[in-house]
């Protein structure tokens, strides 16, 4: 079974607003309804709000591959408590799969990235983020519909694939060489070496998980003794 | 560039956070960009947004955690810092520009989380009205855009008004390197540096090295 591109890029163009009504109590529910009722035939609207009104989470990015294989079903008349099953399943593992692909590789190590070549060079740093990143963020959109519609229920078995095990560990590689040069960065400067218990006391901060505020607030106060010593 | 106006672009920027789309306009580094070349100093926009994103690197929106918003702290540090340089000495612009954006990043979580509370009023009006689904759901756009406005107006009213006297604390670029690259290297360490990876931070420190010294 294939896509038409009209229902392709309408259906794409819908998952930009995924989260555009996040909430505590539906968190992308709506946005999730609002993708399958722009991808499916008018006749099952009613169908598709009793069956998914309520709660539905997963990554922005990554529910796209769920959405596919959703309006694939509805488009064979799958009965509705199968595709509520599915729907339950896929969006905890394509969640996990998003958030340490996307959110803890992907984005940190092409930001780390701007940063130094932003430094060095300027708007290239900006621009280099923006290019392979969103390269990187469409693919996965607009393949995922493609391989949601294409594979029905068999669009989990992507998560196995070579390409998200590949793309991590290059990002993985990528964030680590840029964790060194941005070390470099401060060197040769006596004054830089204040960095060295800076780096030390934040790294325990992160590594026993205190909490984003209380690291927030020290470096507010950091900053206030520099400014005044 | 008129406050009111920033403002407006700011709030457009901060739909990227997670409204629409999500293709990483609204990061600091890419936001620095951004209001330096519409003020027409691209080169300390983009230092600023830099040292802005070592501090927010590690800010991981994973499930129902909220993390300070880092994106609105670029926002509003680099329109701040451009509102009150014309007026004060780059130091002071620089101190009051990177409290003004710690302090934004935690009344923008604060803010959104009522944002997301409002959204949750929207998702029980379609269990009770369902042929509103459309209207409900772009409705976040609007109250996603309205957050971004009524927090970066009056922090840049106050940006834009402020005399700072001379003996006021002042904080140099040094200085502000040395804490955000403090941060952004204990982001990195936490994030890539593993058994595996270690090997690559040397590589690339010596790399880095190579380069400063040639």
């Amino acid at each position: 079974m294939r896509l038409s591109i009209d229902r392709f890029l309408k259906i794409l163009l819908s998952t930009f607003f995924i989260q555009t009504s996040w909430s505590f109590f539906s968190m992308q529910g709506m946005g999730f309804l609002f993708n399958l009722i722009i991808g499916t035939s008018k006749e099952k609207k009613n169908q598709i709000m009793r069956t998914h009104r309520g709660f539905f989470n997963t990554h922005p990015y990554m529910a796209s591959y769920i959405i596919g294989a959703t309006i694939r079903a509805y488009d064979e008349q799958t009965p509705p408590e199968e595709i509520k099953k599915f729907v339950a399943v896929a969006q905890t593992s394509f969640a996990s799969a998003g958030d340490l692909l996307f959110w803890q590789t992907i984005r940190p190590a092409l930001l780390l990235i701007a940063v130094v070549l932003g430094i060095h060079y300027g708007i290239i740093g900006p621009l280099v983020f923006l290019v392979i990143y969103n390269i990187l963020h469409l693919y996965h959109r607009a393949q995922g519909i493609l391989d949601g519609y294409a594979m029905g229920w068999n669009v989990i078995y992507v998560l196995k694939a070579r390409r998200f095990k590949m793309a991590q560990q290059i990002f993985e590689i990528s964030g680590a060489l840029f964790c060194g040069f941005l070390s470099a960065l401060i060197s040769f400067r006596v004054g830089y070496l204040l960095a060295i218990p800076l780096t030390i006391l934040f790294t325990v901060m992160l590594l026993r998980r205190h909490p984003a505020l209380l690291l927030l607030f020290i470096v507010l106060l950091i900053i206030i003794v520099f400014a005044v010593v | 560039m008129n406050l009111f106006v920033l403002s407006l672009i700011g709030a457009v920027i901060i739909l990227d956070k997670y409204a629409f789309g999500e293709f990483g306009i609204s990061q600091p580094v890419v936001s620095g960009m951004i209001i330096g070349a519409l003020f027409g100093d691209l080169a300390s926009g983009i230092f600023l947004g830099a040292m802005l994103q070592l501090i927010f690197l590690g800010g991981l929106p994973i499930g129902r955690v909220i993390p300070p918003d880092g994106q609105a702290a670029g926002i509003i540090g680099c329109g701040s810092y451009f509102f009150i340089r014309p007026f004060n000495a780059a130091g002071h612009a620089l101190f009051v520009a990177f409290v003004l954006a710690l302090l934004g990043a935690i009344i923008g979580g604060i803010m959104e989380l009522y944002t997301r509370r409002f959204n949750e009023k929207l998702s029980h009006l379609i269990m009770r009205k369902e042929n509103c689904l459309s209207v409900c759901h772009l409705a976040g756009l609007v109250t996603a855009f309205l957050r971004g406005f009524f927090l970066f107006l009056p922090i840049f009213i106050v940006a834009s008004s402020i005399s700072i006297p001379a003996l006021f604390p002042e904080l140099s670029r040094e200085s502000a390197t040395i804490i955000c690259v403090s941060i952004g290297l204990a982001n990195g360490i936490y994030l890539f540096v593993k058994k595996t990876t270690i090997v690559y931070t040397i590589i690339g420190a010596l790399c880095g090295l190579a380069l400063t010294v040639f």
